[in-house]
């Protein structure tokens, strides 16, 4: 079995755990406390086909996937601006250079994958300190090849 | 009849009220607050973070005996239940009686540390 997805998803997890003062690196939790921070959450995200899908092929051709996971950056601190800041280029680099997720994607030189840095959202608030959270978004390009499931 | 709210507020400050000190500049106030920090959620991507957001309630006029104004109220340090506080804003909470006789809603952070 080969599910690309999941190798995407479960190296993502280590990719982010490895940032620099990271405290707390997990999946798809929606429940964080103060205790967690900072952290880094990976939630799995959405893909789709790209391109439409030719129903004339038989079930097992391959098909080219977008799939959109998510990190989410969470910290507090008075200078939560900057803490975030870094973090994010920490992550950013991390993922986009990471040679095991190039190679699960086959996204080196004359493969067929790619990974990409979208962008970002913040939010702001108040807690005990001041509180922020970054959600960054990349795509991964990769072959679906349904037999290999 | 005319109500005095303040003689209201006086008694549920003694009712639900513990003991305060505010500490602005070098000098040091006792006063009695109304512990207000609740519980309290904000985003985080498709996430949560749980934790509380501390603050207290503390009489205008209580505080205007003790000498402290309103442009005071910022960075004083404020010590009750145990902890200890930064003011980083307020809330004027009004009163029938007009602001000055009401309450103020002080928003607390924590002290920064190392920073």
């Amino acid at each position: 079995v080969i599910d690309v997805r999941e190798e995407i998803l479960a190296r993502l997890l280590e990719v982010v755990a490895t940032i620099p003062n990271i405290k707390t690196a997990v999946r798809n939790n929606v429940d964080l406390t103060r205790e967690h921070l900072p952290a880094a959450v990976v939630f799995d995200g959405d893909e789709e086909t790209s391109g439409s899908v030719d129903l004339s092929h038989s079930p097992d051709t391959v098909m080219r996937i977008e799939m959109t996971p998510e990190v989410v950056i969470v910290q507090q601190a008075d200078e939560v601006g900057s803490d975030i800041t870094t973090l994010r280029r920490e992550l950013i680099k991390r993922v986009l250079y990471d040679a095991t997720l190039i190679a699960i994607v086959n996204a080196g030189r004359g493969g067929n994958g790619a990974i990409r840095y979208i962008g970002c959202e913040t939010d702001v608030g108040w807690m005990r300190s001041l509180h922020g959270a970054l959600r960054a978004q990349f795509i991964f390009k990769y072959m679906l090849k349904p037999g290999d499931l | 009849m005319q109500v005095d709210f303040s003689v209201m507020y006086d008694d549920v400050c003694h009712e639900i009220g513990v003991p305060a000190v505010l500490i602005v500049d070098a000098s040091t106030v006792n006063l009695t607050v109304i512990d207000d920090t609740r519980p309290k959620v904000l985003p985080a991507g498709s996430g949560e973070v749980h934790d509380v957001g501390p603050g207290a309630y503390a009489r205008i006029a209580e505080l205007t005996a003790n000498n402290v104004t309103r442009d005071e109220y910022l960075d004083a340090v404020l010590e009750f239940n145990g902890r200890t506080w930064v003011v980083r804003s307020y809330e004027l909470r009004g009163s029938p009686n007009g602001e000055d006789q009401g309450w103020v809603r002080l928003l607390l952070k924590e002290p920064a540390v190392g920073r």
